[in-house]
């Protein structure tokens, strides 16, 4: 079926083919069967919010196909992305169990599809599945060590041209390509975007990049990144 | 401080301590107790995590630190607690480094009798959900602080919580 987005969602999780390769959702039969019952597959266009820091939780969402940017704001309107979503992760996840608010804002990049579930419904779930509890609190691990990456990254980094040098060997690790000569990236994130990642202005990143490149460190291609200098880079992110 | 989960006069006002009396008994029976002296580093990040530690007397400071070896309290953790749970349950390594600020009694559990242990006791284990739950809230304040406030100022200065 496919949806206005150009997405072709997958109705049934039981059918589903990327289920064994995604952490939530290698559920056993009676698990997902019982899962299946409860969620709502939904669509969405780019751009669109899923919930909002602060709100109370509704519940979760899995997110199934697309990307989404999980963020952080202070009171002054100042936002920090803390992190991209990939498809199998499970979003407002510790607020749903705990009952308290929403600690990150989620906007879709792409068009996504996403597995909605009740609060209410996902905790009776959690009660009467053992396995998927176990799933969830691998999930939440994940998600903690994401967060104590964070806090290190942004608060022992000595400067600016440090952070975004650590993002850059982070994602051409990421995507496979970093045992390569010249590692590849393709920027899918707004210098607005990355100075939100790293906690700095976007002024800032742009001079960054126009530094690097003139330093033969980096070149772009269109929207892809080539990495030229890799020891340069990695020099970059743990001297400052 | 008991050394038997069973006689502990705080367990009613202890989250992960308040168990159903048979899981209390097989969690007794898995513990061991540890005392260690102020200072005492229970782990370190990076160290591949061998099992979770519950604090049940005095206080555990959780750092992370950068590769030039500076370091940033976490927070503080008071008795109740279970350290190490994220790392044990993903079978990697600590995300942070755990040092006793005071005089501390831990009942330490290895990584293989939890996963056992939880794989029995399915309310334990929604118990533990909610210890993480908690646990990434803490931690996101905490990003919140670090990373929005240094947003706001100079972005190369050190944050008053490095020591």
């Amino acid at each position: 079926m496919l949806s206005p987005y150009g997405l072709d969602i997958v109705e049934s999780c039981l059918t589903c083919k990327m289920r064994a390769e995604r952490l939530f959702c290698d559920l056993p039969t009676a698990a997902l069967q019982s899962f299946e019952s409860i969620k709502y597959a939904t669509a969405y266009p780019k751009g669109a919010v899923l919930f909002v820091e602060g709100q109370a939780p509704r519940g979760i969402f899995v997110l199934c196909k697309g990307r989404v940017k999980l963020s952080i704001c202070a009171s002054d309107g100042k936002t920090l992305i803390l992190k991209i979503a990939e498809p199998g992760e499970v979003l407002g996840l510790s607020a749903a169990v705990s009952g308290k608010a929403y600690e990150l804002t989620a906007e879709t990049i792409d068009p996504c599809q996403v597995n909605f579930v009740k609060r209410d419904d996902f905790l009776r779930f959690l009660k009467e599945h053992s396995e998927a509890c176990f799933k969830v609190a691998e999930q939440l691990s994940e998600k903690y060590n994401v967060a104590c990456h964070e806090v290190r990254a942004l608060g022992l980094s000595h400067s600016a041209a440090e952070k975004l040098a650590k993002l850059l060997i982070e994602w051409s690790s990421k995507n496979g390509e970093s045992m390569k000569q010249e590692p590849r990236l393709k920027l899918a994130l707004t210098h607005e975007e990355i100075a939100q990642m790293i906690g700095t202005s976007r002024e800032t990143v742009t001079r960054l990049f126009a530094d690097l490149k003139k330093r033969q460190i980096l070149q772009t291609k269109g929207s892809t990144l080539v990495i030229r200098n890799k020891a340069a880079l990695r020099s970059l992110a743990t001297t400052g | 401080m008991s050394l038997s989960c069973l006689d502990c006069g705080q367990r009613a006002d202890r989250v992960f301590c308040d168990l159903a009396p048979e899981a209390l008994h097989e969690f007794d029976s898995i513990k061991s107790i540890q005392n260690c002296p102020r200072g005492t580093v229970l782990f370190r990040e990076g160290q591949v995590a061998r099992g979770v530690q519950l604090l049940c007397e005095g206080r555990v400071r959780l750092t992370v630190c950068s590769e030039s070896g500076r370091r940033m309290t976490l927070r503080i953790v008071s008795p109740g607690e279970v350290l190490g749970l994220s790392a044990t349950l993903c079978g990697g390594c600590y995300e942070v480094t755990a040092e006793a600020v005071d005089a501390v009694q831990l009942a330490a559990v290895g990584r293989k009798e939890l996963l056992q242990f939880l794989h029995e006791h399915r309310d334990v284990c929604l118990q533990v959900v909610n210890l993480l739950s908690e646990d990434l809230h803490v931690a996101y304040d905490r990003v919140r602080s670090v990373g929005l406030t240094r947003t706001r100022h100079s972005h190369g200065q050190h944050t008053p919580l490095t020591h």
